[in-house]
């Protein structure tokens, strides 16, 4: 298990320095380095930080002020499964904070947070863009439209049922 | 060129700042988070002023706005002292546990809020971070944003780059900064140094990274004395008395 | 201006809308099973195939399929719809009448979207070619007229021209400000540092305002040449176009779009064989909502943390990297071809006195016809909500339509008649924004969309000054009281003074205009506050901990609609007797009073 661990990591390590390494060592590719890591570990592990300011030689400070600065990084692992609920003003008046508050009975997770078991990790975002289904949550990147209490719950039973091997892909 | 303060004629160079051309007339505009040695952040807004170009009236910061054209600028009007009085109200509210703001809250007869925590003195004036940046150590920024934003090191953890000169602390004018100093250690942002001992007088003034910090930044062989800035200060002193 | 589809008869088009939204509804499926249908098909009288498209802005009816030369278009279509559209349609020549586009008011049925309330009233300038090309394409473009106003100003006219153009035809700022954009590049062009940048604000924020990605995502070429022509009228050599990196089409296209546009030769060096070497580059945002501020996004592009910084010396004279910088948002971007190709006298003859050409608002909300409209600048509230947008939806009662964003503010049902262009709405205590138009009926509480907007901005405001910083979390623990009942009449006034501090003098124009919600919504329904506050009731039962819901004997009809719909169990009842709410179990979603079809559902 061990084992499995670390050569996980070296691999993790050799991923995070071909992506670093595609940019030039400038200070402007931050931001671009960082969304690249988060989308290839999906979240920005202390020393993809570290490799980064390496890279482009700026203080771990400048670094870790831009990591929590900007919300489309995160310092911890997301969920197994990430509901984005769309707190989007359209969405908003159409009940999404009832969804947000229903989720929270059903999970006991809110905004920004995971469940202790890694399954759910609940996020809101601004606007998808898709006012006409309001309210809209995404599950795994899956959109589902008008989403009512009622159908919430189907939905997180739908992915509370599915074994861990099952959505990797996403 | 020709600026008018609070009434009075003022020739000024073109892109000085109006907090500095006040201050150099002996106007007084309050600021909290302005340092002549960092320049203006723009960040308290205690120091805004308002500007009149022609018949356009407006508020700006002072310690930012550069003159390049005439203007008049008043420094004390009823709403300035509204958004001061505000500003003191925010900021009390915010860190209750300072001194320095506990004053103010009190002298500017603010309106009645309950601080959100008894226990802060922070009033996010950045300064301390300009100090770390202007040490070059680099150990401290401002993290996260909005409501919730701070001052820490990277992961609220010691920092390799902290050499604890403790300029931040020295800076802050609220004391929010916490330095403890035990038993020849210097603790300070999560982090202890084993400080140096002034070889004349025995008392305790600074932590061997900044000595090494110094040298470098001097470009120096070695720093030569282990001094307190103290005994420094009377043996120069000295030194020269005895040129003389 | 606007240019009808070049209808080519040998040769006859389906275009499948893939906006955001139709996507979401499932129109990629939709696409795939037209091409598969169309793929090898050799019964047809003409050539026929299939195109993805942009947004069309009918959102609500989606997925969009428009057949074209025939002018057909087809609502809600399923994957399962296809081959009755190829058998029906293209094979036979008939309608497939149950997927036209229905009239919710009249129940009649329209052919051609054209035709439709929805469209009649519009008039597109910047979403022209949207939703009638593949924005993969760079012929679909060329084809209406695409960079044939590049040509123009780079052969026919000097830079200088080109800005007086600009200038004339009286453009302002689409993002949000409203500032003449002839007069930044003027005061850029004009500098002495002769390296200059231009920049794309795609850093679109606001909850509820899609129409930058949109274009983006539907014709990224308008962007690009509207970019250039501005490098060449103020002599810069480098463009950036910052957007938003959950817009991941809108990246993909607009990645595409450059390198197709450098294969023309319209970017890179010697542009139309011209002095003109221009190159643009793409940023993708952080997801920082003040990162739409001019300066904060500088600092964002030069890797920074998204801060702004005090504009008393403009970004036109230092912004990127200390050297003088045009930004426009996408919009604004999108109508410089326009206004280079048809002139300046021509675009300035649409719109108000103050605000020429049009605007393009994300009508959203309790609207019926929710989507993507785009209107000359004087149109009507009223006009856009009732006749464009079909009114309020379930027949409720409009209460009030929200402009601009967090930085606007909420008018009521007797601005209506209101003529929306930058000058009136500011003076309504709103703004335009980047045109979010939120529609809200009676079941909208107007404390809550206050405590909202300033919820929102206190996690993106960027925490540098004090005002903002603090103001809005003290307006926040305000309005939260409030809506707990917990509120007093002291509040109000320290929200009033507060809220004029923060105006006067926070850092940027988000601090800025942050108070707008709320001074808004204090000066159009003080009474909802009034009625949080002494009477600790929210009349439009959203406010959790002072709502109670009640079934109206004399109205329930026991149809038993809200006992199927509560997700509680909190409903019990016999069909065709009057149903109950048991209090204990309510959670107080609402879905109740949402799915009553005989308003029997009140809030005590």
């Amino acid at each position: 298990m061990i084992m499995a661990v670390n050569s996980q990591q070296i691999a993790d390590r050799q991923a995070m320095e071909k992506i670093i390494n595609r940019y030039p060592p400038e200070r402007r590719f931050i931001l671009a380095i960082m969304q690249d890591l988060q989308k290839h570990l999906n979240y920005l592990p202390k020393e993809a930080l570290k490799m980064t300011a390496d890279h482009v030689n700026a203080p771990m400070t400048v670094i870790f002020s831009m990591a929590t600065f900007y919300k489309a990084f995160s310092l911890v692992p997301k969920g197994r499964v990430v509901l984005k609920a769309c707190d989007g003003t359209a969405c908003h008046i159409k009940g999404s904070n009832v969804l947000i508050d229903e989720i929270y009975s059903c999970l006991g997770i809110k905004p920004g947070e995971t469940t202790a078991d890694g399954d759910f990790s609940l996020e809101t975002v601004n606007c998808l863009g898709a006012c006409a289904l309001a309210p809209v949550l995404v599950a795994n990147g899956k959109v589902y439209p008008k989403v009512t209490p009622a159908a919430l719950r189907k939905i997180i039973n739908e992915y509370r049922g599915q074994d861990n091997d099952s959505n990797t892909s996403e | 060129m020709k600026v008018t303060i609070d009434g009075i004629e003022i020739e000024v160079e073109t892109g000085k700042t109006i907090l500095e051309a006040a201050r150099e007339a002996g106007i007084d505009i309050p600021t909290l988070c302005y340092s002549e040695a960092f320049g203006g952040q723009g960040v308290c807004r205690m120091c805004m002023v308002e500007v009149k170009t022609g018949n356009r009236k407006r508020f700006v910061a002072s310690c930012t706005y550069p003159i390049t054209g005439e203007i008049e600028v008043q420094t004390k009007t009823p709403e300035l002292e509204e958004i001061r009085r505000n500003i003191i109200t925010l900021l009390y509210r915010r860190a209750p546990n300072s001194d320095l703001m506990k004053k103010l809250y009190q002298d500017y007869s603010c309106s009645e809020v309950k601080g959100v925590d008894p226990e802060e003195s922070c009033i996010m004036c950045r300064l301390c971070v300009k100090a770390c940046e202007k040490v070059g150590a680099n150990a401290i920024s401002t993290v996260l944003r909005g409501t919730e934003k701070r001052v820490s090191t990277p992961f609220d953890e010691e920092s390799p780059e902290c050499i604890g000169c403790s300029a931040c602390a020295d800076t802050c004018p609220t004391g929010a900064i916490r330095v403890v100093e035990e038993g020849g250690r210097r603790e300070i942002w999560h982090k202890s140094f084993e400080m140096l001992r002034c070889e004349k007088c025995g008392g305790y003034y600074s932590t061997l990274p900044v000595r090494e910090h110094v040298t470098e930044q001097l470009e120096l062989d070695y720093a030569d004395d282990s001094l307190c800035p103290n005994c420094r200060r009377k043996k120069l002193a000295k030194e020269v008395a005895e040129v003389r | 201006m606007t240019q009808t589809q070049v209808n080519n008869p040998d040769k006859r088009m389906i275009l499948v809308c893939c906006g955001t939204g139709c996507l979401a509804n499932g129109s990629g499926p939709v696409y795939e099973a037209f091409c598969h249908a169309l793929e090898g098909n050799d019964q047809f009288e003409v050539e026929t195939f299939a195109k993805a498209t942009g947004c069309n802005g009918l959102c609500e009816k989606g997925p969009l399929v428009k057949i074209l030369p025939d002018d057909i278009t087809y609502c809600h279509v399923k994957e399962e719809d296809v081959s009755e559209i190829v058998e029906q349609t293209l094979l036979k020549g008939e309608l497939v009448n149950r997927l036209l586009y229905r009239d919710p008011a009249t129940k009649q049925y329209y052919r051609s979207h054209h035709d439709t309330n929805f469209y009649k009233k519009q008039h597109k300038v910047a979403l022209r070619n949207i939703g009638e090309i593949d924005p993969t394409a760079v012929q679909d473009y060329l084809d209406r007229d695409g960079y044939r106003a590049l040509k123009k100003a780079v052969k026919t006219m000097t830079p200088g021209e080109v800005v007086e153009e600009v200038l004339k035809a009286g453009l302002r700022g689409r993002g949000g400000g409203g500032f003449p954009t002839g007069l930044k590049w003027k005061a850029c062009a004009s500098t002495d540092d002769p390296q200059r940048y231009v920049i794309c604000n795609g850093d679109e924020g606001d909850p509820g305002a899609f129409m930058d990605r949109s274009i983006l995502e539907g014709d990224p070429h308008t962007v690009i040449e509207g970019m250039i022509i501005c490098a060449y009228a103020i002599g810069a050599s480098a463009g950036y176009i910052y957007v938003r990196d959950e817009y991941d089409l809108a990246v993909k296209n607009l990645i595409c779009a450059i390198e197709k546009a450098k294969k023309c030769g319209y970017l890179g060096k010697n542009i139309l064989e011209s002095d003109l070497s221009f190159d643009i580059e793409i940023v993708r945002g952080g997801g920082a909502f003040v990162c739409g501020e001019e300066t904060a996004l500088i600092n964002s592009i030069q890797g920074n943390v998204g801060e702004p910084w005090d504009k008393y010396v403009f970004p036109t004279e230092k912004g990127l990297w200390g050297h003088p910088t045009v930004i426009n948002n996408v919009e604004t971007w999108a109508n410089v071809p326009v206004i280079v190709n048809f002139g300046a006298e021509k675009f300035a003859s649409i719109g108000t006195e103050g605000s020429k050409g049009t605007k393009v608002f994300s009508l959203v909300g309790k609207v019926v016809n929710t989507g993507l409209v785009e209107v000359p600048m004087g149109t009507t509230l009223r006009e856009i909500i009732f006749d464009i947008g079909g009114g309020i939806q379930n027949g409720r009662k409009f209460k009030a339509v929200q402009t601009g964003g967090p930085s606007g503010g909420c008018i009521p049902e007797n601005l209506l008649d209101l003529p929306v262009d930058f000058d009136n709405l500011s003076q309504a205590g709103s703004m335009m924004g980047s045109g979010g138009l939120i529609v809200m009926d009676d079941r909208t509480c107007m404390v809550e969309v206050a405590r909202y907007y300033v919820n929102f901005l206190a996690s993106e405001s960027c925490g540098k000054c004090v005002p903002c910083r603090e103001g809005i979390s003290l307006l926040l623990e305000i309005l939260t009281r409030i809506c707990e009942g917990k509120g007093t009449m002291e509040d109000l006034d320290l929200l009033e003074s507060m809220s004029s501090t923060i105006q006067q003098a926070a850092l940027c124009a988000l601090g800025r205009t942050a108070p707008n919600p709320v001074l808004s919504t204090l000066k159009y329904f003080r009474d909802e506050y009034l009625e949080h506050i002494n009477n600790h009731r929210c009349p439009s039962g959203v406010c959790k901990d002072l709502t109670e819901f009640y079934i109206d004997p004399e109205l329930c009809t026991g149809c038993g609609r809200c006992r199927r719909n509560c997700p509680a169990d909190a409903i019990t009842g016999e069909k065709k007797k009057t149903h109950v709410i048991e209090i204990s179990k309510c959670i107080k979603c609402g879905e109740c009073i949402n799915n009553c079809k005989f308003q029997a559902v009140k809030v005590k």
